[in-house]
């Protein structure tokens, strides 16, 4: 997803800057002519900028500028004579890689039967002079939709593969610009031949391929000088700041399919022209339909692609009727295409933000607003307070004497705790604690129960610094900092039913919340316990199952990956307890944890059986060190996991959850 | 049946009969504009009646009939019925005889003082105090839009009916036109008004590419939002009666456009009037009880 880009935000240091003086672009346009090429650029015409064919400078946009509104596009004339200094207008260059119309296939009657016959295609050599970051991000989207599966739209390919990309990056951003929230730009970072970055004086130039470079040798262009280099990166960091506006993409896909029975949905249909204006100038949108064209003697037709769109009335219709028959059906259906579905069918979103659909559409529908209106960004709930931890800093260390310990498995061993601060034992469930032995490292251990005199913690030998915690023995002292971290929010689980899905070691940190369920049960629906463990000796707290199975508080099923003689229950993974089941998420919360490929398939699990994102919650496993969020190491995304988790909710993480490498 | 053709064609040729009411005759010119694929046509349809085009004649039956024109007289409104019975597909074809026309702008005014303004004898003169849509008296199986007609889609319509065929007239707004022609949108980028986005395209953009709004020949598209654009056009700075007359056109008594009409005024005989006239009842015409002089709401 392109909000992760580490990069956003810091403008990229040309790498072999050059400098083309003002005079000399043209020079640029000639050396494309000269390799055959039809330089394709901005033009003012018709009160706003066009793509057209570009003949020498003297037919760019010089001196003009342009304030952008939502429906309202005014060019305007500037002081300067900068070439550049609009942002973009109507038309993007997927009027050029996927034109609005396109032959497909002729077909003639034959004395045989029938035969069909591709259309013949004319790919012409251009040069796309002008090309925004955003549109670049556009074009990569494109790429994705029409290359990036099984079938690829040769048309596409062969006008994508035929075209050079000389990028211009913005010093200036229109009121409709949101490219900085979508990921996008404004700063050029690949996808282009050529950047140019528009000074006073001329440009400074960089090459971001071989066919660029090639250009950029030909060009009368010297170094870059410090001086430029510094002006382009603040032209380019001003246009980023001065776009206020944005969308907040974080778990935007999961908020917007959360409320597909959002009344908004109706109040934009009462604006909604259902024109096609944002679908046509939207430089992702590629729905089409195909045309039939025959001659009235008829032997011979032919059929043709031509831009179409999610808001016409028959787009979605069977000989029954239209399956999006309502307008707010079918704003509904672009908006979660462009914001939600299009993440699950091509990984990016299908907005680059480029602005086109909010000052294009006659009425000004704003997408940020709707979006705002629809699946408000959730705002973190102050958590109630957390008890404040001893020994809060690792200089710092208080004791505990572990005064007995159980063996769980072969493997894993609880550790009882008392004689410690009180502090310990207002943990709430899903806190950790951090635990030294000295000359051991420190570890982050979940608190697996919270008991009247201290705290109790369940540790699996995985390395030598766990095996050796697992080995203390009665009588023992230990140093320990916490309770740290944030826990599960019961309180976003009273009045509704409750599921819990764990495996493993992966109970312990869930064993609180489980115990805080039960002692306040009436408070709560339906309580859920789904367990998986290797085999059944891998089962955490034998005992307690077996008193859970039988009681009539909790429905507890248990699932083992292999079965032996002794197991008489279910065989598979934690998924199979319930992805059969009837029972209604949207009524639950949820809480989860275990391996994150595990909890990354209980989560589709539970999104299938209607459960929300902002009620779906998980712990995290990431190296810490500090537990405070100083040392760094377990930063995910905007979160440090120790300090903002380790659990969260799915609505937080975004698609961050389960993305590899994060 | 008069025209010159062998048995054989006339066997598998569908009699093609063209007529009109009130109208300009503009749409059946269209026909002909076809030009070079005229040959094509007779060879395909026989063309029994089209005062415009020959001199034969024929009251029916017919394959297919082309009616042009609205409803304007008694007369008028007897012959519809009976051209009806005589056709096994009737098609309206252009803004008179799917919506009234530019002559159903009386129906917002006073028709007596009209006819006293314009005729020495206006009792000579016989017409209806409203003129309706070819849809209001018959059924009618297919309309082609426009003022006049687009004659792409009259191709189309002629190809469907020789291979069985849905015709392929898009249901979509005159903006999917622009923007596959590259016209840029006049409403957004210079501020003039255009009902592009609630008219039904076929038009190929016409006037939007010209630097001009469009004014809605090719009548309201399926399920129009015209309340919307109205209400954006006087944010915007124009007042209501300027926006209603922008609906006041060649198809202003097709809903919606009718009720815009109705509310924000427009025409001369629409001012301060309010709620939808049916075309049914003419006494309930407002322009019945006013003379215009009001000139738009108060």
């Amino acid at each position: 997803m392109t909000t992760t880009d580490p990069l956003a935000g810091l403008p990229p240091v040309p790498s072999e800057a050059r400098f083309l003086a003002r005079a000399d672009l043209q020079t640029l346009i000639d050396v494309l002519h000269e390799d055959d090429r039809r330089v394709i650029g901005p033009r003012v015409a018709d009160g706003t900028i066009v793509l057209d064919e570009i003949a020498s400078v003297a037919d760019l946009p010089a001196g003009w500028g342009a304030t952008q509104e939502p429906g309202r596009f005014t060019l305007e004339r500037r002081t300067d004579e900068k070439l550049f200094e609009y942002n973009v207008g109507p038309m993007s260059w997927k009027g050029y890689t996927f034109p609005a119309t396109a032959p497909l296939t002729s077909v003639r009657r034959t004395a045989e039967g029938v035969a069909y016959e591709p259309a013949t295609r004319v790919i012409p050599k251009l040069a796309f002079l002008g090309v925004r970051a955003c549109e670049i991000a556009a074009l990569f989207v494109q790429d994705r939709v029409l290359l990036g599966g099984p079938f690829v739209d040769d048309d596409y390919r062969e006008r994508r593969r035929s075209a050079l990309v000389i990028a211009v990056q913005c010093t200036t951003a229109a009121s409709t610009c949101f490219c900085a929230s979508m990921g996008t730009g404004p700063e050029v970072r690949s996808g282009h031949d050529l950047v140019l970055t528009e000074l006073t004086d001329g440009f400074v130039i960089d090459a971001g391929s071989d066919a660029g470079r090639a250009i950029l040798a030909r060009l009368p262009v010297s170094e870059a000088t410090t001086e430029q280099i510094g002006d382009v990166i603040g032209a380019v960091s001003a246009a980023r700041l001065s776009m206020h506006d944005g969308v907040v993409t974080v778990g935007l896909q999961d908020r917007l399919m959360a409320n597909l029975d959002s009344p908004r949905w109706a109040q934009v249909a009462e604006r909604c022209l259902t024109c096609t204006n944002c679908t046509s100038v939207c430089p992702t949108c590629f729905c089409t339909s195909v045309i039939q064209r025959s001659k009235i003697v008829g032997t011979a037709s032919g059929s043709v692609r031509t831009w179409d769109s999610c808001f016409n009335p028959g787009f979605a219709r069977v000989a029954g009727g239209s399956f999006r028959s309502r307008p707010r059906d079918r704003y509904r259906q672009w908006l979660t295409h462009k914001f939600s579905t299009w993440v699950d069918q091509f990984g990016t979103f299908g907005c680059v933000g480029c602005g086109r659909c909010i000052a294009w559409c006659p009425v000004g529908i704003d997408v940020r607003e709707e979006l705002a209106a629809i699946a408000p960004p959730i705002v973190p709930r102050v958590p109630p307070p957390s008890p404040a931890p001893i020994a809060a800093t690792p200089t710092e260390f208080a004791t505990a004497r572990v005064t007995s310990t159980r063996t769980e498995t072969a493997d894993s061993t609880t550790l009882v705790l008392t004689e410690t601060d009180p502090a310990l034992i207002r943990t709430k469930p899903g806190q950790f604690v951090m635990l030294t032995l000295p000359a051991f490292p420190r570890l982050p251990i979940s608190v697996s129960r919270v008991r009247p005199d201290g705290i109790e913690l369940t540790i699996r030998a995985a390395g030598p610094a766990t095996r050796a915690l697992t080995q203390i023995k009665p009588g023992e002292v230990v140093g320990i900092r916490g309770p740290l971290g944030v826990g599960w929010p019961i309180e976003r689980a009273m009045g509704r039913d409750v599921v819990i899905v764990t495996g493993g070691i992966g109970l312990a940190p869930l064993r609180p919340l489980i115990d805080a369920v039960l002692a306040d049960r009436s408070r709560f629906g339906t309580f859920r316990i789904f367990y998986g463990a290797r085999t059944r000796k891998d089962m955490l707290y034998k005992d307690e199952l077996a008193v859970w199975a039988s009681s009539p508080d909790v429905d507890l099923q248990l699932i083992v990956d292999r079965g032996d003689p002794d197991w008489l229950g279910r065989v598979g993974v934690v998924t199979q307890l319930f992805d059969q089941a009837t029972w209604e998420g949207s009524k639950a919360s949820a809480f989860v944890c275990g391996p994150e490929r595990m909890m990354q398939n209980t989560v589709r699990t539970l999104f299938d059986r209607g459960l929300h994102g902002d009620r779906l919650f998980v712990t995290l496993e990431r190296h810490m060190e500090c537990g405070i969020g100083l040392c760094g190491h377990c930063q995910m995304g905007r979160f440090f996991v120790c300090k903002d988790g380790p659990v969260f909710s799915l609505a937080q993480l975004g698609d961050t959850f389960g993305r590899e490498g994060i | 049946m008069t025209t010159q053709t062998s048995a054989a064609s006339v066997a598998t040729r569908p009699r093609v009969g063209v007529v009109k009411f009130a109208s300009c005759d503009g749409c059946q010119l269209s026909i002909l504009d076809l030009e070079s694929e005229l040959l094509e046509v007779v060879a395909r349809f026989e063309i029994v009646e089209f005062p415009e085009a020959s001199s034969n004649r024929s009251e029916g039956p017919y394959d297919v009939l082309l009616v042009e024109g609205s409803i304007s007289t008694e007369e008028q409104a007897e012959q519809i019925l009976e051209l009806r019975k005589a056709a096994k597909l009737l098609v309206t074809i252009g803004a008179c005889a799917t919506s009234g026309g530019i002559q159903a702008l009386r129906n917002w005014a006073d028709h007596d003082a009209f006819r006293a303004s314009v005729y020495a004898h206006p009792e000579f003169v016989d017409s209806l105090a409203m003129a309706t849509p070819i849809s209001d008296h018959v059924t009618v199986d297919a309309e082609l839009r426009g003022c006049p007609i687009g004659i792409g889609q009259l191709r189309e319509l002629l190809t469907s009916l020789i291979l069985g065929r849905r015709p392929e007239v898009r249901d979509e707004a005159v903006c999917a036109e622009c923007k596959r022609r590259g016209a840029v949108c006049v409403l957004v980028a210079s501020g003039e008004p255009c009902l592009g986005p609630v008219t039904e395209g076929g038009c190929g953009a016409l006037c939007p590419r010209w630097g001009r709004g469009c004014y809605g020949c090719f009548g309201p598209r399926e399920g129009a939002n015209a309340p919307s654009l109205g209400r954006t056009l006087i944010a915007t700075g124009r007042d209501e009666p300027e926006v209603g007359r922008l609906f006041a056109g060649f198809t202003a008594w097709a809903e919606p456009f009718r009720t815009m009409v109705n509310d924000l005024g427009g025409t001369r005989g629409a001012g301060g009037t309010r709620g939808a006239v049916r075309p049914s009842d003419p006494a309930a015409a407002p322009g019945a009880e006013s003379d215009g002089a009001t000139g738009g709401r108060a």
